[in-house]
């Protein structure tokens, strides 16, 4: 079964910061995820969609530049998830 | 013209005199302050001749136009000077208290020329500029000199060096308000060389925005965007900088164990969550900032601010480290004592390295975080191996024969990403002006947190002028100055009305970009000056020819010659990383280059 990896505030919405979430892909990941769990579907997602600055990853690769949400997940994959965040330097906001 | 001070001190130690010169308000206008004006000055003041540790070379302290004016994080100032690291133009900068204070003392900046035959202090106050002796702090550690100077932090400030700077550690930092830094490139070597332990400022004049109406509406403008966004508003002040470390481990980019491997098993143990959980005893923030990204943490023994995510990684993951308050011991330590902290902790890294490798007789290995404090005093004090760890780890290196072990560009130690997982920061050190650095700029942003956009980390085309623009934007945040975090939330746009409500000399975010391209095309000149050439524009033997082993980002190295063709092309430089006439004249940096010419004729 894949496992999902919580970091940031979004640890504060769950026991674990480390879960066994069945999905065939990132979509239905989610959507078990956060199926129990209104204050976690409130931080992640937004009308079925990633909230802007929510990053998730696959095997160190935003599923992004994947298929998105409907990135294949298999048994053996970890998705992590991080919340809005910034450090360590400089960014341009535009 | 509102703003500026209008006015440049100039303190000689060799003689004692000190003298107040006109600031140029052409020079103002074209490179507003801080990092862009000290550039400007040095680039007149510190030619090729000059050895960094001699007399001649000069310590340009330097606020901004918008220093001290209540705009959220105006709180900061710069040093610049020649560099005893990396022979390259320098300029580091720093929060808390000191720059606004400065300011109000009625300078733009503050040029420190000469030597002094004896350890002195520099005072700054209403009643006039003078040289004290300070013969008594001498020896004193930042947090003793500190307090013995009356930090006061909204009346009176102390800027200082600890050990570290007294005896000329090419890693020593500037410290300001007792915990803040100067720190990269060995400005507190300079400021040892010159005898010169401390200045303290106290200031009674106001920056007062020429347009007042105008400069609230941009005050409560900023403030909301500041407020609205997650980075600023929540993600900084309840994690502070190491909320990233657990992300950089995660696309396998957190250099471990002098950058031999990518990913740290105990990256949890140190991260920015694991701080929040367990030694956080409270936020802090700089003057006039609404965002509060210091820590103060406690461990068992002790006390102090930070660590941030760089320290934290130098002092562990590059260590193989993993012992939270170990590291914010070592940093508590090399704060008092003056040291750079990415600097020490990569150089004590490469040490490691050097020792497991049987090239080192020292007991010096990955994860023996109970050595940390012993090597970083015998750094600051110079004492056995200290002495030659404290020329940091190329120098270190080299003098073993194996210089491909520091890893770093331009003899500055590389900062807390790997660049083989994140191709865009390869060719962000190896053209970063003063060496390598991840505050010229850093793709972190679009390479990873898709800030504003998400790009591919491990693809090269295209990246060249994205680095360039954000080293733009970094010199120009720089120039202004305020904290670079304050771009988060607000675009330059922002940037540039707040700018002209104050100076009263309207400025556009074009226009700010080309003050930041003007500064770095300054910089590169005057690195060129100085004899580096493209040959220096590179990165460690690892990142270029050893592949990433394991985890997300194995198999690559960092594809450095064509991203540097096509940075080259995107500045208007030639092939040879010379800007062209026509990119000088576009500028305004063309007659300066001229008059330079005619000068060495």
């Amino acid at each position: 079964m894949p496992k999902v990896k919580l970091y940031g505030n979004l640890r504060r919405y769950s026991q674990s910061p480390t879960l066994d979430v069945p999905g065939r892909n990132v979509a239905e990941t989610l959507a078990t995820l956060c199926a129990q769990n209104d204050d976690l579907y409130e931080a992640i997602l937004q009308d079925g969609k990633l909230k802007p600055h929510i990053r998730v990853m696959l095997a160190g690769r935003d599923v992004e530049l994947a298929q998105g949400l409907d990135t294949p997940v298999g048994d053996e994959d970890i998705l992590a998830i991080f919340p809005p965040i910034a450090g360590g330097s400089s960014h341009r906001r535009s | 013209m509102e703003g500026w001070s209008g006015k440049i001190l100039e303190v000689n130690l060799s003689t004692g005199g000190t003298e107040t010169h006109a600031l140029d308000t052409d020079m103002a206008r074209l490179f507003l302050g801080g990092r862009g004006l000290g550039a400007r000055l040095l680039w007149d003041l510190v030619g090729p001749e000059v050895e960094p540790l001699s007399p001649g070379n000069v310590l340009i302290f330097a606020a901004g136009p918008l220093t001290a004016s209540g705009s959220q994080t105006s709180n900061r100032f710069s040093v610049s000077t020649k560099s005893p690291l990396t022979g390259t133009i320098l300029d580091a900068n720093s929060g808390g208290w000191w720059g606004m204070q400065f300011k109000r003392t009625g300078h733009d900046a503050l040029i420190v020329r000469g030597r002094a035959e004896r350890p002195v202090m520099i005072a700054i106050t209403p009643e006039g500029v003078s040289i004290q002796d300070a013969a008594h702090l001498w020896g004193k550690t930042v947090s003793e000199t500190t307090r013995l100077l009356g930090q006061n932090n909204n009346k009176r400030n102390v800027l200082c060096i600890g050990p570290a700077g007294e005896n000329l550690s090419r890693m020593a930092a500037i410290m300001n308000d007792g915990t803040r830094s100067l720190a990269r490139g060995g400005p507190g070597a300079v400021m040892g060389s010159k005898n010169l332990k401390a200045i303290v400022v106290v200031g009674d004049q106001k920056n007062q925005a020429e347009d007042r109406e105008r400069f609230q509406f941009m005050l409560y403008e900023t403030g909301k965007l500041i407020k609205a966004s997650p980075l600023t508003s929540q993600a900084l002040p309840e994690f502070g900088t190491s909320v990233v470390m657990n992300v950089v481990n995660e696309i396998g980019a957190l250099p471990t164990r002098n950058f031999r491997q990518s990913q740290f098993e105990g990256a949890e143990a140190i991260s920015g969550e694991r701080m929040t959980d367990t030694i956080l005893v409270r936020k802090q923030a700089c003057w006039a900032c609404p965002i509060a990204c210091t820590r103060v943490t406690k461990t068992e023994r002790a006390e102090g601010e930070g660590p941030e995510y760089e320290s934290t990684w130098a002092l562990g993951a590059q260590c193989g480290i993993d012992d939270l308050e170990a590291i914010a011991e070592a940093n508590y330590l090399c704060n008092d004592l003056g040291l750079d902290t990415i600097s020490t902790g990569s150089t004590i890294g490469c040490a490691m390295e050097m020792a497991e490798r049987g090239l080192l007789d020292s007991d010096l290995r990955f994860g023996r975080a109970d050595l940390l404090l012993g090597t970083i005093r015998s750094i600051a004090y110079r004492e056995d191996l200290g002495d030659q760890l404290a020329e940091g780890s190329y120098r270190f290196a080299e003098a073993y024969g194996v210089p491909e072990l520091s890893m770093s560009a331009k003899k500055l130690e590389m900062p807390a990403y790997d660049p083989r997982g994140m191709q865009g920061q390869g060719l962000l050190y190896a053209t970063s002006n003063r060496g390598a650095c991840h505050m010229r700029g850093n793709m972190l942003g679009p390479e990873v947190l898709a800030l504003p956009r998400l790009i591919d980390r491990l693809a090269t085309q295209g990246k060249a002028g994205i680095v360039a623009v954000h080293q733009n934007t970094a010199a120009v945040v720089d120039s202004l100055v305020l904290c670079k975090f304050t771009n988060l939330a607000v675009a330059e746009e922002f940037f540039a009305r707040t700018l002209t409500a104050v100076t009263g000399v309207p400025f556009t975010g074009d226009d700010l970009q080309q003050v930041g391209e003007r500064v770095w095309n300054l910089e590169r000149l005057y690195n060129l000056r100085e004899g580096f050439t493209r040959a220096d524009d590179t990165l460690p033997d690892r990142m270029l020819k050893e592949p990433i082993k394991e985890g997300p980002s194995a198999g690559f190295t960092v594809q450095l010659e064509p991203m540097l063709e096509e940075y080259y092309q995107f500045r208007g430089w030639d092939s040879q990383g010379v800007p062209r006439p026509a990119k000088l004249k576009q500028l305004s940096l063309d007659e300066l280059v001229l008059q330079a010419e005619g000068a060495g004729r």
